[in-house]
């Protein structure tokens, strides 16, 4: 953008120059032009003078005064031959000569107009007069103030080696006026010549804005005015990322204020919060609305050492954190949490170091949102451990392009051995189609977004299958999923959808998580989950937080008999009983019962002998990406 | 649109104000001269037009009879032999009056043409400023 302005500055200054030096080069020929056509009246002025001189030297060959005086017809005679020169340039043509006090007096008049006598004195600067007078040299005199004259020829008549009398021509003031006139056509041409560029230079200057507004608008994020992704992307195509540090930066629950107050308020909130940032940042930072309410900041700092960005990252939390954002009778208190890339330059690229800077949002939203956080101060708090499976990037990005995938593992009827159902299992296939396990990546981005998104794309492949197969098919949850509002929000959205496959999905909500927790709204959740047919399962049931509590407290479908009583349930007599006691008490209240980790014949038996409903296991079959009813 | 007719409407008057007003100065000039002590001169013209342009003049006062005047300013009359002193403002009539006017002040070819009598200005006992001398003849 800048470098598009610097060129069409540059093509404005040219274009300004080469019209200064057209301006300059005309007005210079046209000041040539007219001296050249004044000099041609000037030349054509002195052959009438010369001419009436040599007319007055044949008709007077001596004592030119007296001659004229005693000879009235003569007079007459030469003013009616001067007069044949008078014309509306040349006024008027007369002699006169000098008396004895120094006044100047007519001889002859050939003036048609305003005629003087013989004799009659004539008001004429003396001092030029005399001048000729006495040099003998023709002198032309430009008349400032006398009305309607514009200049007087002056040219000497001489008898004898004596001045004794002056010719004098007098121009009118249509004798520039006749110049200019005989400059009219050239000038029009010039006033052509730039009415023409001035017009090329609007159309320029008009398209150069359209241009401007196009590229402006193409770069801008219409809603909130700061930069949009297209920027960003030519942005960083010749940033020096040591010159900046990179804010990454999330409105809190956002998603909430949008399904609580409606998009409209989302919309003004997304414009207000972008205009806040803006007062906090300087003209050489640079904002971009990365994605919905996800903005990228770019803090400029002059030195490679320089930490700016914590503070102003800091400053704007603040900022936010105080506003109340107040629409018609509503008011919203908004948080923003940051993660900030503080030394873009130690990355391989910017792109890592934006992803740096989202990894460390990540972890400031997880920790309990509006917070900044940075490599530097995220001591103390639960880091990522990239060794233990893949970043938040990267599963991000797998998400993104299409890599969440689910394996389903078949749950068989004890007593027919037929499949009754499914478990979905979710899975991330990488690009080079390595298969990656859940607990390599759902542990890094539980309390996450992603973590959301992950969930509805499961939901979404198992309502596929459902849709295709007529087939009962469980999902995971986590306990805290069913308190999560926007999950919660999601699932309900979800079912809503696909209302008619409904009754076939089964929620399997894990159980090792204490039920420290709000029971009416845990039973208020599951309520409405059911009522769209969904049955619920306690997983893993029997192991870590065991309690039977859970039974008082949710309307359970189904008991999943966690695999560590299972699996040893031949040889255990502890798990047998255990196993036996779960199974008395389901009977009791209707309630269905699996048995996982059934892996072998011998664990088979016991379950089966024990009136488990059904079974999950390697012994059956394993988790594989197809239903068996796919499999050719 | 209202600016350009006032210009045009007003530029020819402007110029001609300014030769009319070249021509106040001069009579101004003139007759402080010729009536150097007295603060207000009793003046009888001819010409209307003349009365007017120089009616702006402060120590000239226009009187109806010719009896009453310091000096009769003449444009056309040709019969007058008043005692009265007498200028005119054409050469014709300078000639006319050549015996009894003190002098005269008329345009020729766009120049202001000022001429005085000696003999008549002698008459009167007139003697004139230094910058108005160059303007005294012994005859036309």
């Amino acid at each position: 953008m800048k470098h598009l302005i610097k060129i069409y500055i540059f093509i404005f200054i040219s274009i300004i120059i080469a019209i200064g030096y057209l301006y300059f080069s005309l007005t210079q020929t046209q000041e040539k032009l007219a001296d050249n056509i004044n000099s041609l009246f000037i030349s054509q002025t002195r052959e009438f003078a010369h001419n009436i001189q040599d007319e007055i030297h044949k008709r007077v060959q001596h004592h030119l005064y007296n001659t004229l005086l005693d000879n009235e017809e003569l007079r007459l005679d030469l003013e009616d031959s001067m007069s044949t020169v008078t014309t509306d340039t040349y006024k008027f043509i007369y002699v006169l000569y000098k008396d004895a006090q120094g006044n100047y007096r007519y001889l002859l008049d050939g003036s048609k107009e305003d005629k003087g006598e013989f004799d009659e004195k004539l008001n004429v600067n003396k001092n030029l007069w005399n001048r000729v007078y006495k040099t003998q040299h023709s002198q032309l005199l430009y008349q400032k103030n006398l009305d309607g004259l514009w200049g007087t020829y002056l040219e000497p008549i001489i008898y004898d080696g004596k001045t004794v009398a002056i010719v004098a021509i007098d121009f009118s003031t249509s004798f520039p006026e006749n110049i200019a006139k005989a400059m009219q056509p050239l000038n029009n041409i010039f006033l052509y010549i730039f009415v023409a560029i001035i017009l090329v230079l609007i159309i320029l200057a008009y398209q150069t804005f359209l241009n401007l507004r196009t590229k402006k608008d193409a770069i801008t994020d219409e809603l909130t005015q700061t930069y949009n992704r297209n920027y960003l992307r030519e942005f960083l195509e010749d940033i020096n990322v040591a010159k900046y540090q990179i804010i990454m930066l999330d409105i809190d629950y956002f998603k909430h204020v949008n399904d609580t107050y409606g998009h409209k308020i989302g919309d003004n909130i997304l414009r207000d919060v972008s205009e806040l940032i803006k007062k906090q940042i300087r003209q050489n930072d640079k904002l971009v609305r990365f994605g919905g309410e996800e903005f990228l900041l770019f803090i400029y700092r002059k030195e490679s050492g320089a930490k700016l960005a914590f503070n102003v990252a800091q400053r704007i939390r603040k900022k936010i954190e105080k506003t109340p954002f107040v629409y018609g009778d509503v008011e919203i208190h908004i948080t923003v949490s940051m993660g900030i890339s503080c030394s873009p330059e130690h990355f391989k690229n910017v792109s890592d170091a934006i992803k740096h800077a989202d990894e460390m949002l990540y972890i400031a939203k997880r920790e309990g949102r509006n917070q900044v956080i940075t490599q530097e101060n995220k001591e103390g708090v639960t880091t990522l451990k990239q060794d233990e499976g893949l970043s938040i990037h990267e599963i991000k990005e797998v998400i993104e392009s299409g890599g969440l995938r689910c394996f389903f593992q078949p749950i068989f009827d004890t007593q027919t051995q037929k499949v009754l159902k499914y478990e979905a299992l979710v899975r991330l296939e990488l690009q080079d189609g390595t298969i990656v396990p859940p607990m390599l990546f759902v542990p890094n981005i539980l309390y996450t977004n992603l973590y959301n998104q992950m969930t509805k794309g499961v939901l979404e492949i198992v309502f596929d299958k459902i849709a295709k197969h007529q087939i009962p098919i469980s999902v995971n949850l986590n306990f805290s999923d069913i308190l999560n509002n926007d999950i919660l929000e999601m699932i309900v959205q979800e079912l809503e959808s696909h209302k008619e496959f409904a009754p076939w999905l089964v929620i399997e909500l894990l159980e090792y998580e204490p039920l420290d927790i709000d029971k009416t709204i845990v039973m208020k959740n599951i309520t409405k989950i059911k009522s769209y047919g969904v049955k619920i399962a306690v997983d893993d049931f029997g192991s870590g937080y065991a309690n039977y509590e859970v039974f008082q407290m949710l309307p359970i479908d189904i008991i999943k008999i966690d695999g560590s009583l299972i699996k040893n349930i031949d040889t255990s007599s502890i798990s047998y009983t255990v196993v036996r006691s779960i199974l008395l008490l389901t009977q009791e209240l209707g309630i269905e019962t699996v048995a996982e980790f059934v892996h072998s014949q011998e664990v088979f038996e016991v379950v089966k002998e024990l009136g488990v409903s059904s079974v999950q296991g390697f012994y059956f079959a394993q988790p594989q990406a197809k239903l068996l009813e796919e499999e050719d | 649109m209202k600016k350009f007719i006032f210009i045009i409407l007003f530029i020819p008057m402007f110029l001609f104000a300014s030769h009319v007003s070249y021509e106040v100065k001069i009579y101004h000039v003139i007759f402080s001269s010729l009536f150097p002590q007295k603060d207000l001169i009793n003046v009888w013209s001819d010409s209307a037009k003349k009365k007017e342009t120089l009616s702006q003049i402060k120590c000239i006062h226009f009187v109806e009879l010719q009896k009453n005047a310091d000096i009769l300013l003449l444009s056309k009359t040709k019969n007058l032999t008043s005692d009265t002193m007498k200028f005119v403002t054409s050469y014709k009539l300078l000639k006319h009056y050549k015996q009894s006017a003190v002098g005269g002040f008329y345009w020729q070819k766009g120049r202001p043409n000022i001429l005085f009598l000696k003999k008549n200005l002698q008459k009167y006992h007139l003697k004139l400023p230094p910058s108005l001398q160059e303007y005294e003849v012994d005859s036309l």
